[in-house]
């Protein structure tokens, strides 16, 4: 039986103080004189929650404990109803590991394991745990910690070519394969990409609201403004200055994001490494992906790039949002992209030749109805807004959402293509957005094909596949020809050939 | 296009026009209720516009529900293999589903008391993902189906 690391109580009630810090100023420094009832109770209730909370965290530190044999993990909680979950080792799908400033302090590290089970239960989690009992517990989840890219790496700078001999070395060790690490060039297109430098647009926001009352007068202060609309010449200066600083922060924004990225795989694992700060290291079984899915929107398609991610059955439990674990690499280069896919997943592989639709699945997509226009459309008519001071606005919005609708569809029409292999799927599709799919036949739990009325008179249907994933993941291509959806539904009848297969390889080991 | 083997129980457009009128009976009586206390306390012009609205809808739909569980009836097909469930419905939208037997988790059957008049039973099949109901078929049909589809989704693939 094991207790969690002491300082788990300090880094709780670190959690604790970073998430009441805001609600905290607001009560009792922004709104301190405030008679509103609200605040007045507030102040009692923020109060008592806190002192809960934190008699909550030291006690719960003696209740909760864990232990292991070779197949499982028990985790026991619960001050007054005590609960005792057992976690299969063999259900583990993938593994994070989150070292935040904090860790590094003390020189601790934390470890998520996720699961595919339904329920709370779901992961174990180490909010901290020092890195010898990390190394422990990984192996015990048989992920090797040679194969978790080391951090000692990363402390200083190398030089290039040393940094070069120890990856060759590491090959040669375990089989363990770095695939990409963005170079300086990748990571300026992707900040112009992402767009983060329209950051500054909430910072100015938010900077305006924070020193506007506090300027001592605001008439002055307005004056001072309408000076500075007078003079051009300042506005122009301003609006470059304002660019400039907007790119270096988007810049900065990215580099700090994605700066530190490494995506390595060993036969078995895929490795996902990032953050300067805040390093992240995830790891997952290549045998738990579903499938996977590339992606590029309007403005990464001009710059060439796609992101590509990793469909599994384990729930992500991303702390920071801003970073999707499942995702490899946001702003891969294509063809980048469809290499590392090869690379990692030797199962896969990208069609290059691929069917498009024909021209009676345009006019299918073009005669649709469109029943977003047609509500919105309603709306306008029976409002009739005057947007700008222009009377006629509402039609002219109708039909700018139209062209919208319209051009949206034709680019479906043209971004889709689809093939099917021996035992793999493989479609594009999607409008200003366009997404790629790519699965395995055994991986797809259920398929469906539907016909409306309309594609029964052009002799067009569409596909839907399922696969495992929280929730379940339903893909779906529009349009094809009635005779592919056939071809597909007879492809997916020969299913077990693929899964019988499994079944022959299990028996093996 | 080549059907599926095999259909619903011929009971089945009675019992589903039976079961539907009784529903919309108790709807309209709800509605001629609410009509009436629309008159008795001179409720708002706008509550008036929307229970003609609804009026509208439930005409409509009690027209439909006498029409359409005898198109229902003729596109429902159902075909069972070692491997696969498969079905196909659809009035409008028509709609082939193919589930691996291996990925069935659970199967039922369950019966209302129409159904029971009629001696008729529903199957309910439960995926990972999502669940399939077969909506009627005759007693020792459904019985028997729920036992081969137990039978036949024991066999787990590797792939948990």
């Amino acid at each position: 039986m094991m207790r969690y690391h002491p300082l788990t109580i300090i880094y709780r009630i670190y959690q604790l103080i970073k998430n009441s810090l805001i609600l905290g100023i607001l009560l009792f420094v922004v709104k301190r004189n405030s008679d509103f009832w609200l605040f007045e109770y507030g102040r009692y209730l923020f109060i008592a929650g806190v002192l809960l909370r934190l008699i909550y965290i030291v006690v719960s530190w003696f209740v909760e404990t864990y232990e292991w044999d070779n197949h499982t993990f028990q985790l026991k909680k619960g001050l007054f109803i005590k609960q005792t979950s057992t976690i299969p080792i063999s259900k583990i799908q993938n593994v994070t590991r989150h070292t935040t400033l904090f860790h590094k302090l003390f020189n601790l590290t934390s470890l998520t394991f996720e699961t595919a089970m339904d329920g709370e239960d779901d992961s174990i989690a180490f909010e901290v745990v020092s890195k010898q009992h990390a190394t422990f517990l990984l192996e015990l989840a048989n992920i090797e910690e040679e194969q978790l890219p080391k951090q000692e790496n990363k402390q200083q700078e190398q030089a290039q070519h040393e940094a070069e001999v120890n990856d060759a070395e590491k090959k040669v060790e375990t089989d363990h394969v770095i695939h990409f690490e963005p170079s300086h060039q990748d990571l300026l297109k992707a900040s112009f990409t992402s767009l983060s430098f329209l950051a500054i647009i909430p910072i100015v926001m938010g900077l305006y609201d924070i020193i506007g009352p506090l300027l001592p007068d605001s008439d002055h202060y307005q004056g001072i403004f309408y000076q500075i609309i007078d003079s051009r010449w300042l506005i122009i200066m301003l609006s470059v200055v304002a660019v400039v600083i907007a790119i270096i922060i988007g810049i900065v924004r990215t580099f700090s994001r994605y700066g530190k990225y490494r995506i390595s795989s060993s036969a078995t694992h895929i490795y996902i490494e990032r953050g300067l700060l805040d390093e992240t290291q995830f790891a997952i079984e290549k045998q738990k992906i579903q499938g996977l899915e590339i992606e590029q929107t309007l403005l990464k398609r001009i710059f060439g790039l796609a992101e590509v991610k990793l469909i599994s059955s384990a729930s992500p439990q991303s702390e920071d949002h801003a970073v999707s674990v499942n995702s490899l690499y946001p702003f891969l280069p294509i063809n980048r992209a469809y290499q590392l896919m090869e690379a990692l997943l030797p199962d896969y592989y990208v069609e290059e030749s691929m069917n498009r639709l024909t021209k009676s699945s345009l006019y299918m997509k073009l005669l649709k109805p469109s029943w977003f226009w047609i509500v919105v459309t309603a709306g306008l008519i029976y409002f009739q807004p005057t947007i700008f001071q222009m009377d006629a606005a509402w039609w002219l919005l109708s039909l700018l959402l139209l062209l919208i609708v319209i051009v949206n569809r034709i680019l479906d029409y043209l971004h889709t293509k689809y093939s099917i292999s021996d035992d793999q799927l493989q479609w594009w599709h999607g409008g200003l957005t366009s997404r790629m799919f790519i699965t395995k036949r055994r991986r797809v739990i259920e398929m469906s094909y539907s016909q409306s009325m309309l594609q029964r008179i052009f002799q067009l249907a569409s596909i839907s596949t399922m696969n495992r994933s929280t929730p379940t993941r339903i893909e779906t291509i529009n349009d094809v020809p009635l005779d592919f959806a056939k071809t597909f539904h007879h492809w997916y009848l020969q299913r077990q050939k693929d899964a019988i297969y499994q079944q022959k390889k299990l028996e093996h080991n | 296009m080549n059907e599926l083997e095999h259909q619903l129980s011929s009971k089945f457009p009675k019992a589903r026009i039976i079961s539907e009128t009784i529903g919309n009976i108790i709807g309209l009586i709800v509605l001629a209720v609410l009509f009436w206390l629309d008159y008795y306390f001179d409720w708002p012009i706008w509550a008036n516009w929307i229970l003609i609205a609804v009026l509208l809808f439930v005409v409509v739909g009690t027209i439909w529900s006498f029409i359409e569980p005898h198109y229902l009836y003729r596109s429902w097909r159902y075909q069972i293999s070692n491997d696969y469930l498969q079905l196909s419905y659809g009035v409008f939208t028509k709609e082939w589903v193919t589930v691996p037997m291996s990925k069935i988790q659970s199967v039922s059957t369950s019966q209302g008391p129409i159904m029971r008049g009629y001696q008729l039973r529903s199957i309910k099949v439960e995926t990972m993902g999502s669940s399939h109901v077969i909506p009627a078929l005759e007693e020792h049909v459904a019985l028997e189906l729920r036992a081969r589809i137990a039978e036949f989704a024991k066999l787990k693939e590797v792939d948990e």
